[in-house]
């Protein structure tokens, strides 16, 4: 098979001494600042985007594909020691995990989570290399029409399908979206909400405002309500797992690949639907049903896996179409732009050797990672017991220092100052954060895809409807708005009295803010 | 792990009954004055040649900023009919305890004084300062360890920048001594 070949050639050219000490960098990195409290993939891709400023392109996405298995590893370490862990995708990890650690059972539940991650990664990341050409080979005949649908589908899925509000989150994507509008118009030329500013006419840096919202944003808030004296971290010994604890686990890794990756791959995001019915589905199938809540391994096993394999699925719609749809994928979109790289459907003609190096360097990373971190999780352990004003006063130190090298201009910590306290607000008032960057990164490619497709048809705006797939989309999106309020509204007249939307049975998810 | 426990009770006798705890209508406010801004910046574009073409660089600014009017609009009513959502949970936050203000204002003081002084002071200087006003800001009481933290991480990263990645920091002050 051709792909077969392709990813080959991605392997030899990722599988050079260099590149594999890339790749282990950015897998220490990536779990060290993945594992540390409060800090959830995305933020950890974020800080940590500037030590790949100097790297060529191929050694970048190499660290680039470690850190981001690392963070999300590191974060599901986390919630399984720390409980009421800080990314919404890990909640259901924390349910079974922490329960787990307290039992004392901390090491098996860090094993069954880290050999489900590498199980559903991988499976995963093979579902790209079948799944990608066969998109690209559909995306690379569609016209403006369809980007642009899909552009406003992806819009619609972040900001109302997730989080708990749906004014919340439209409102949140429009403050991104005037985001992305600060700068020159990049057809005619003109300046938007620069106020005569020269340093604002080439836009807000994408980095400046993922690291604004995810780290300053998160650690003021944190800072706001810091909690007060030592959180009981449990201590734990080199992760391993009893054959009992085998046999309960692969089946939840397996079943987890499957419900995860398609949830990734479709552009509506988010790693809390595939985790939480990964979840239900393994308490159905338990034969140990009555120790779901008191520390059911599967109950890591599964979610952890499709966790995993719905970040995976996610890279599907980044690369293919350049269409991010979690906050990581946002942010690596970002890193993307920084090597002059636009993800979509040419990038697989255009440059097929770095797509599939950097698919190769997925599979890599994902076996440095379990090799790795099976044997160091007791000193990531210990990492959680950082003081806490270190902790903090390094992420804002870090973060001052992305944002400044992005640009090199102090400017940049004006503006990384301003939009960190957008970050704030949002979490204190419920609104998500994952539609503000996504709108930033994507308002300005939909007002491209918009043009074009009205040039076409010179400003008749019938022409936004003239290709089938954007007939599709729209047609998804309407069933997407219409059919939950119907659904609730029909159980509401049911049952007297209004079930609020089950989230997770113990915790309350709290939206979908800092997600991945 | 703040010193200051003592909460000083909120002043809400002057607010009236309507706004007491809806504190989110601000953000509403602030949707509002954001849709003034973009709907003033876009009249201000200038129709030259070039945007006579189908589509000038007014119509997306047009409809985001009537979006953001509506979302503002939408967002006042859901809120007075007692609309909320959840403030977001973490680790380390422990949402029993009301916003410590103090911490938050003064370290959005310690980053906006970095980002003017940082090109005078130099980075190794201005981001030692950050880290210590920062740490103490959270409520470290060791100070010297804090300091020296903070010049180990300041001075460690300015030369694995300008050795290890090429990127070029500023010396500041101490040009010449680093």
């Amino acid at each position: 098979m051709d792909n077969i070949s392709l990813l080959m050639d991605g392997f030899a050219n990722a599988l050079t001494l260099q590149n594999l000490l890339f790749a282990l960098i950015g897998v220490l990195l990536g779990t060290a600042v993945g594992v540390l409290p409060g800090i959830g993939p995305a933020m950890t891709v974020a800080l940590l985007l500037p030590l790949t400023y100097a790297l060529d392109v191929t050694g970048s996405l190499i660290m680039f594909a470690g850190i981001y298995y690392g963070g999300m590893y590191g974060g599901s370490t986390t919630s399984i020691l720390l409980n009421t862990p800080g990314e919404s995708s890990s909640v259901v990890t924390a349910l079974e995990g922490n329960k787990m650690a307290k039992a004392g059972r901390g090491a098996q539940a860090l094993a069954t989570a880290a050999i489900g991650s590498f199980v559903a990664g991988t499976l995963a990341t093979g579902g790209i290399v079948l799944v990608a050409p066969f998109v690209v080979a559909i995306a690379i005949s569609l016209g403006a029409p369809s980007y642009f649908a899909m552009m406003v589908f992806a819009f619609v899925a972040v900001s109302t399908v997730l989080g708990a509000s749906r004014i919340r989150g439209l409102s949140s994507l429009f403050i991104g979206l005037t985001i992305g509008l600060v700068g020159m118009d990049a057809t005619t030329g003109q300046p938007r909400l620069t106020f005569g500013q020269p340093l604002l006419s080439g836009g807000i840096d994408v980095v400046v405002i993922a690291v604004a919202l995810f780290a300053v944003g998160e650690a003021l808030w944190i800072a706001a309500h810091l909690r007060h004296g030592k959180q009981a971290t449990i201590p734990v010994g080199v992760p391993w797992m009893g054959r009992d604890d085998w046999k309960r686990s692969w089946k939840p890794w397996l079943r987890g690949a499957v419900i995860g990756f398609p949830f990734g791959a479709i552009p509506a995001g988010g790693a809390e639907i595939p985790t939480f019915l990964s979840y239900v589905a393994e308490k159905k199938l338990s034969k140990h049903p009555e120790e779901f809540g008191h520390g059911a391994i599967e109950g890591v096993a599964g979610p952890e896996a499709a966790n995993n394999a719905s970040a995976a699925g996610t890279l599907v719609p980044l690369l293919t179409l350049g269409l991010p749809t979690t906050a990581t994928a946002a942010v690596m979109i970002a890193a993307f732009n920084q090597y002059g790289i636009h993800p979509g459907p040419l990038l697989f003609t255009t440059e097929p050797l770095l797509v599939w190096t950097l698919i190769a360097s997925l599979f890599i990373g994902n076996t440095l990672l379990l090799a790795l971190n099976l044997p160091l999780a007791p000193m990531w352990a210990k990492l959680l017991r950082i003081p806490r004003p270190y902790l903090y006063a390094g992420i804002l130190f870090f973060a001052t220092l992305g944002a400044y090298a992005a640009g090199l201009q102090a400017f940049n910590i004006l503006i990384l100052l301003l939009v960190g306290a957008l970050g704030y607000m949002a979490r204190r008032f419920g609104f998500p954060v994952l539609p503000i960057i996504v709108g930033a990164i994507l308002g300005p490619e939909m007002e491209r895809q918009l043009r074009r497709s009205l040039q076409i048809s010179a400003g008749d705006p019938a022409a936004l409807v003239s290709e089938p797939l954007a007939i599709v989309v729209y047609s998804v999106i309407v069933i997407y708005l219409v059919v939950p309020p119907l659904v609730k509204r029909m159980r509401r007249g049911r049952s007297g009295s209004t079930p609020t939307t089950p989230t997770t049975p113990t915790t309350p998810v709290a939206a979908s803010h800092s997600g991945r | 792990m703040n010193s200051s426990t003592v909460d000083t009770p909120v002043s809400v006798s002057r607010v009236p009954a309507v706004l007491r705890g809806r504190s989110e209508l601000g953000v509403a406010a602030l949707l509002a004055v954001m849709a003034i801004v973009v709907g003033v910046d876009t009249a201000n574009i200038r129709d030259t040649a070039i945007n006579a073409g189908v589509m000038g660089p007014q119509v997306v600014p047009t409809l985001i900023a009537i979006s953001l009017g509506l979302c503002s609009i939408a967002l006042t009513v859901s809120v007075l009919r007692g609309g909320h959502a959840e403030a977001e949970d973490g680790e380390d936050i422990d949402l029993t305890l009301p916003a410590h203000w103090p911490t938050v204002f003064g370290l959005g003081g310690v980053i906006a004084a970095y980002a003017l002084t940082l090109d005078f002071l130099g980075f190794v200087v201005a981001s030692t300062l950050l880290f210590f006003g920062s740490a103490v800001l959270l409520g470290a009481r060791r100070y010297i360890w804090t300091l020296v933290i903070g010049v180990l991480l300041s001075v460690g990263v300015f030369y694995g920048f300008i050795l290890g990645l090429g990127i070029p920091l500023p010396a500041g002050l101490l040009t010449g001594i680093l």
